[in-house]
This record gives structure tokens, C-alpha cells and sequence, in this order.
């Protein structure tokens, strides 16, 4: 016997209670045959299966997954499928740039009535898993370790805002704030690092110079800096977009906090080149003037690159860069968008993320960590620029951004009045994929 | 009197402990602007000039970021447990910085104190460590301040010095001159004493503020950049914190050790949400505590061998240097 005819794939196959369960039980119960291959995992709703549970399956020996739900309209909680269908949009899309093979994962919507289709989907998923063959390539170095280095940027355009003018009238202002009482502290950019100030005679502290990289709005989270009191940031247009999601999600106060925007030519990162947001739009104080004509909007080059790969490549990609990744978690802690007391990774009643920097472990947390700022990540590039191993971590949020905007026009940070991507719906989001 | 190896005859020598199947690792240049220590899979990956230090520290090869100690398996009332008894292969430490050489008498206390750790000496045991002295250092260099020097010989086991064409090669220990037996020539070469990064800060006297000054309203003013993240305990040759955690499921799984750091809240959470390092103003002042007080009174050195990894690494900045310069105007 050949190793193909020997092969029995596993699936797994995640389903809600009140269709597709019901579906596989009316095909048991009119004794229509299919393959024993899929082990079924009955949950609640579509909408409530976290994506982390298709990684484990892989990473605990399936060769293909299945998700299947109530058809558009028909759930049990109204509009759990609909907020399932928007998240695996993104998440396939995720699930591509790392490399995985989509081949091997499967969406249906099937009914309770549906008992054919159940056994025709399970048989197909089957026969199609037999000719791939194992899932050998998840988490795999096959030596590729690089893609085609991105074309080097241009050189920036000659800056038009003036560094020093702006220092001198951003010291200024924050002098005012504080002496006025308008706010108790400014976080602001000081040689060497964030400086926090909180008399007027120590606005001098404040710098602007091509040092200032840091997004200053992650301090708003931190409790050490809510105790100061009242508080005025100093930001970049880039750094603001984050500040409209953290407002949209009831995370800053408007009202109570001051924001100092800085025009900025960039700041030679390479987020820098794709950035067209260079003069701060919404801030109480906008110092500056940048040069009017934004560059011109194509992505980073690096991600280009990557996509011209093929799947298995680009998880040997992954897997070479996430294993230089100790957990020091400096990816979280700058992120301004990770603001969760207790995150996922540091839940421990039960594990939902190996705490060791293992393949497993580093492939669960990098996935989660973007996808859980899918159409909230703003391209700050913190996480990059933190990460002590070069990790380029961006990678992963810029594929979702991309992905936020080519299926559902969708920019975060950029409009106040936007709905919040995830967390919404829209009856009119594509399915094609879904079967 | 000295004696020394061309630089091609030590690209030759690397080659041949490659060859015999020992482990061989350096510092590499990961990507552009980044040099890490990483295991070579040939000799010619070492990258010996033009940085400062790696990004990462040495550590790693003797207290791995995550160890197995220890597998289970379970069936019915039976529990079966088997240790990991994998064979740890001869491996030498190759250009490594003095800096990171002197961090393995000080982690050699801590595994060998209450009791001996098996997993540690094992690795430690197979392991030969040639450090390279510094040419060079950086504005986050403080070595001179820890009592070391760009020259250090602490931990090494032989320590190399370039002299252009060829390195000095002093072997320090009976492990090292096994290494470098007859590859070398005598020579009337010896390397210039290079100067280190002028002292910083006095230790005693950062003993002293540590243990005198425990509330003082310092440890919170100077640590408000602090983010809470890992890079500077996890780059740091001498910190050496680690979580037991069990990973499986109720048929079979591994126990592991994995790194951890005393800047993570869930650190020292108590099961009842009590935490009594309850911002990072505590956990920093934990951080140069251990380093500068308590262990040096159990063990009469310093946990801090002045790399500056902490500052090199920190996304906002700060580090070690940061918080020990500022105790003189505290």
C-alpha cells in the first residue's frame, strides 16, 4: 500500500450547537454515511470560537480544520455568525502572511435541516485533506530565511517644519498648561527618553529632535502616570491616529486630556515612508507646519516581498525570526492598543498561551497579539521598533490593516466618527471562502 | 612572552570543533544593524568587529530561555515520570564579551547554592567559554563600575586580544588549554591595555541607597518610562529568574522552566489579587536591589557585570544606568 492510500487525515471540526450540530445529527439519524475522519467540538455559537483553538488544532496533529455555523440570518444569538464571518476574513488573511496553508481550512454554513450538506462537506474536506497529504509544514524552518530585501526608500523629502522653532513654542505651551492648571503633566519627549513634567520652570526638559520615535500615548494607560493626574501628551500624527481608537473604546477621556501635536516630517523609520498622516489633525494644540504633499501611499515594501512567497516559505520566515523571540513581551508593553489589565498570555487558570518561547508558544502569542489589533492597529511600528530581536513584528499588523482595508475600506485611527471594525458588521461582508 | 593564532588558524580551529561535533556559537550578525549570539552552523557566520556588544546575552547557552525538566504521563491512577536525560554535547562559547564571560561565576553561585542544579551544571559543565577583550565601548557601557574592565578574566576560559593579523590567546584554565593546545605559536606580542568606559556610579554607594532609602519617593519618580516589559532582565547575562510551569494535558505533558522577570506584574501576584510590588516603581527598586544588596551579601559580588544590555535594549531609554547615575542627586 502507498503512503497516500495509508494516510486517514484528522479534522477537526468546530460547530455550533444549534445548526451544524443539529445538521451532523440529523445525517447520523438518517443513517447518511461519511468519513470518521472529523472529530466535532460542539461550541455555543460561531461567533464565541476563539481563533486560537484552530492554531491548537494544527499544533495538536489535524490535518485541516472546519468551521461551521447557522447560515445569515439564522443564529441563535441573532448575529454571532455575522460577527464570525467579519473575524475570519481577517483572520484567514493573517493566517496567509504567516504562511499557513488555507487549503487546509474550511468555513460552511450548514442547518439544522442540512444533514446532506453536513456529509457532503465532511467528504470533501476528507477526500481533499487525503490528497495533501499531513500537515508537515506548520511551524517548519525549511531553511528559507529571508525575502528579497524591500527596494531601499527614497531619500525623504527636505523638511519644511523648522525642529527647533517647534521645540521652542512646544515648551512654551506646556509651560502654559501647567502654570494655568490646565493639566498636572505633560508627557512629553526629553534627551534620552520620555520625560514626565510637572512644573512649568521644567518645560525646558522637553526636546523635539529626530530622537522623539516613541509613541508617548502607551504612558495614558499606566497607572504610575493616571496618579500624576491631569495629563497633556505630545504626539506625532501617526502616534494621534491611536489616540481615536482609544477614544472610540473608552480608554482616554477627551475631555480631560491635552494633545500636543506635532507636524513631523518623519522620523527616519521606516514607517516614516508610508506614513500620510504628517500633520496631527485632531490635537487641542497643533505646533507646526508640514510639508503639504503626503508621500506616496505604498506599502512597505518589506511585506511585498514576502507575499511573493510561497506559504511554506513564508512560515519558514516566521519560524526563523520567532526563534529569537524570548517573550520579554516589549511588544505588548509599548503598544499604546494594549491596554487589557491581565492580558491572554498572562492568564494562567487555564493556559490559553504556552508561557514557553517555544515554536508553539511564539506562533500563539505573535498571532494573537495582531489579531487581537486587527482594525485597531494604527502603524505606530512600536512593536518593531521594541523588539530586542529584530523581529519585525509590524509585518503582521500591516498585512491586517491591508487586509481592513481591501475587503472593507477601513483605515483605523483615521476617522473619529468609524465604527470600530471588530466588534461591528455589516450584512453585505463578503463570504466567498465560506462554502 | 605571549602566544598567539593567526586569525585564519582560529577560523580554521572553529571550523574543526564544528567538525568534531561540538557546539560552537558567536556572536552574528542576525540582520543589519543587529548582532546577536546564535549557535553557528559554520565558522565563517562570527562576525568579530565593528559592534560594540550583541544585543542578547550568553547566558542563553547554559540557562536556556526555556528548559524541559521533567515529562508525565498518566493512565487511570498511574502516573509515570521520566526525567530528560538527553546527552548535552561538548559546546564552547566563541568571541564571547568579558562582560558576559564574568555573569557565569556569578550565575554559578545561585545554581549552586541550597542545592546543585543538575540541568545548569550540566550545561555549564560542557561548556568552554573564550571571551574576547573589548576594543570599544558605548555611551551604555559601565563595566568599570562593576569592578571589570574591557580585559576581564573572570569566567573565561581563555581570553583572545586582537592584534591585527593574529590574536593573543592567554588559556586561564586546563578546559582552555585543551582547546588551543599546540595551535599556537609563541610570540613577543603582547595587546595594549585598552581603556574602559569611565566609572559611573560607586556600588557602595548604591548599597547604601537601596538599603537606606527603601521609600524614598526616587524609586517612583525616576521609573515612569518604565513600561514593564522584559528586555532588560531578559538580555542581561546575570539575571537568572525562571517559572516552573506544567505544559499538556491530563494524559501527558512536560514540565519546563521558563525565564522570567521580576518587571512583569504577575511576578509576584498573589493567588488572592494581592500584589505586593504593585507598580513599577517597586519592581525596578526589586531590580537593583538583588542586584546590588542582596546578593552581594549572600555572596560577596555584585549581580551586575556592567554590559549595559538593559539600556541598550529598553524601547524607552532607561536601564540599569539610567536608574544608578540618578541615586547621586536623589
Amino acid at each position: 500500500m502507498s503512503e497516500a492510500s495509508q494516510f486517514e487525515p484528522k479534522i477537526v471540526a468546530y460547530v455550533c450547537n444549534w445548526c451544524t450540530y443539529l445538521g451532523a445529527d440529523l445525517a447520523g439519524t438518517t443513517r447518511l454515511e461519511y468519513p470518521a475522519n472529523v472529530r466535532i467540538i460542539r461550541l455555543p455559537c460561531t461567533g464565541r470560537i476563539d481563533f486560537n483553538l484552530l492554531i491548537k488544532a494544527f499544533e495538536i496533529g489535524a490535518d485541516a480544520v472546519l468551521v461551521s455555523g447557522c447560515h445569515p440570518g439564522d443564529c441563535h444569538y441573532t448575529a454571532g455568525n455575522y460577527h464570525a464571518r467579519r473575524r475570519w476574513i481577517l483572520f484567514r488573511e493573517l493566517l496567509d502572511t504567516l504562511g499557513f496553508d488555507l487549503r487546509r481550512i474550511h468555513f460552511t454554513w450548514i442547518s439544522a435541516a442540512e444533514g446532506r450538506k453536513w456529509q457532503e462537506a465532511v467528504t470533501r474536506i476528507t477526500e481533499e485533506t487525503r490528497k495533501l497529504g499531513p500537515y508537515r509544514e506548520l511551524y517548519q524552518k525549511n531553511g528559507f530565511q529571508r525575502p528579497n530585501a524591500p527596494p531601499p526608500p527614497k531619500p525623504p523629502a527636505p523638511a519644511k517644519t523648522n525642529a527647533a522653532a517647534q521645540e521652542q513654542q512646544l515648551r512654551e505651551t506646556c509651560a502654559r498648561l501647567l502654570s494655568e492648571g490646565t493639566v498636572q503633566v505633560v508627557i512629553g519627549y526629553g534627551v534620552g527618553g520620555p520625560v514626565f513634567v510637572r512644573r512649568a520652570e521644567d518645560a525646558a526638559k522637553l526636546v523635539w529632535d529626530a530622537g522623539c520615535q516613541a509613541n508617548l500615548t502607551t504612558y495614558l494607560k499606566r497607572k504610575e502616570i493616571k496618579r500624576l493626574g491631569k495629563a497633556a501628551v505630545v504626539v506625532k500624527g501617526c502616534d494621534e491616529r491611536g489616540l481615536v481608537i482609544l477614544e472610540k473604546e473608552s480608554q482616554i477621556d477627551r475631555q480631560t486630556l491635552r494633545v500636543i501635536g506635532m507636524a513631523c516630517d518623519g522620523m527616519g523609520q521606516p514607517k516614516c515612508d508610508t506614513c500620510t498622516v504628517h500633520q496631527p489633525r485632531f490635537a487641542d494644540e497643533i505646533i507646526g507646519q508640514a510639508a503639504d504633499t503626503p508621500p506616496e501611499a505604498t506599502h512597505a515594501g518589506a511585506l511585498d516581498a514576502l507575499m511573493q512567497l510561497s506559504p511554506a516559505e513564508r512560515m519558514s520566515f516566521w519560524a526563523h525570526e520567532y526563534e529569537r523571540c524570548v517573550k520579554c513581551y516589549a511588544c505588548r508593553q509599548v503598544c499604546p492598543l494594549c491596554y487589557c489589565e491581565r492580558c491572554i498570555a498572562d492568564k494562567n487558570r487555564p493556559v490559553t498561551i504556552d508561557t514557553s518561547a517555544t515554536p508553539e508558544g511564539n506562533f500563539a502569542w505573535h498571532i494573537t497579539r495582531a489579531f487581537h489589533l486587527a482594525g485597531r492597529c494604527v502603524g505606530c511600528g512600536e512593536c518593531t521598533r521594541a523588539c530586542p530581536a529584530g523581529i519585525p513584528l509590524g509585518l503582521l499588523n500591516l498585512s491586517l490593516a491591508r487586509a481592513a482595508e481591501k475587503h472593507f475600506g477601513y483605515q483605523a485611527g483615521m476617522d473619529p466618527k468609524a465604527e470600530p471594525l471588530i466588534g461591528t458588521y455589516a450584512l453585505t461582508d463578503k463570504e466567498e471562502f465560506i462554502r | 612572552m605571549s602566544e598567539i593564532i593567526s586569525k585564519a588558524g582560529l577560523r580554521e580551529l572553529a571550523k574543526e570543533w564544528i567538525a568534531q561535533g561540538k557546539a560552537v556559537a558567536g556572536p552574528v550578525q542576525t540582520k543589519p544593524g543587529l548582532v546577536m549570539y546564535a549557535k553557528l552552523a559554520s565558522a565563517d557566520e562570527i562576525v568579530w568587529k565593528g559592534f560594540v556588544r550583541p544585543a542578547n546575552s550568553v547566558k542563553e547557552f547554559v540557562f536556556p530561555r526555556h528548559e524541559l525538566l521533567c515529562t508525565y504521563k498518566m493512565e487511570g491512577n498511574r502516573v509515570e515520570l521520566a526525567n530528560d536525560e538527553a546527552e548535552i554535547p561538548a559546546q564552547i562559547l566563541l568571541a564571547v564579551r568579558p562582560c558576559d564571560a564574568a555573569a557565569f561565576p556569578i550565575l554559578d553561585h545561585v545554581f549552586n547554592w541550597d542545592c546543585r542544579d543538575e540541568l545548569y551544571n550540566r550545561r555549564r559543565g560542557a561548556t568552554t567559554v573564550i571571551a574576547l577583550a573589548c576594543e570599544s565601548h558605548d555611551e551604555s557601557c559601565f563595566c568599570t563600575s562593576v569592578g571589570l574592565s574591557p580585559q576581564a578574566e573572570r569566567g573565561s576560559d581563555v581570553m583572545l586580544f586582537d592584534l591585527g593579523e593574529e590574536y593573543e590567546v592567554r588559556c586561564l584554565t586546563d578546559k582552555g588549554r585543551a582547546l588551543f593546545a599546540g595551535k599556537t605559536q609563541p610570540s613577543e606580542r603582547t595587546a595594549p591595555t585598552c581603556m574602559g568606559p569611565d566609572p559611573r556610579f560607586n556600588p557602595e554607594q548604591v548599597k547604601q541607597f537601596v538599603d537606606g532609602q527603601f521609600t524614598s519617593p526616587y524609586w517612583q519618580e525616576a521609573t515612569l518610562a518604565c513600561l514593564g516589559c522584559g528586555a532588560c532582565a531578559y538580555n542581561c547575562p546575570t539575571c537568572h529568574c525562571f517559572d516552573i510551569v506544567d505544559e499538556g494535558n491530563s494524559q501527558h505533558g512536560e514540565r519546563v522552566r521558563n525565564w522570567d522577570s521580576c518587571q512583569f506584574a504577575q511576578f509576584t501576584l498573589h493567588a488572592s489579587g494581592h500584589n505586593p510590588r504593585p507598580d513599577q516603581g517597586s519592581r525596578q527598586r526589586q531590580r537593583v536591589l538583588h542586584k546590588f544588596s542582596i546578593y552581594p551579601e549572600k555572596f560577596g559580588e555584585i549581580l551586575c557585570t556592567g554590559c549595559g544590555n538593559c539600556t541598550r535594549n529598553c524601547p524607552e531609554g532607561q536601564g540599569m544606568l539610567t536608574l544608578l547615575t540618578g541615586i547621586e542627586h536623589a
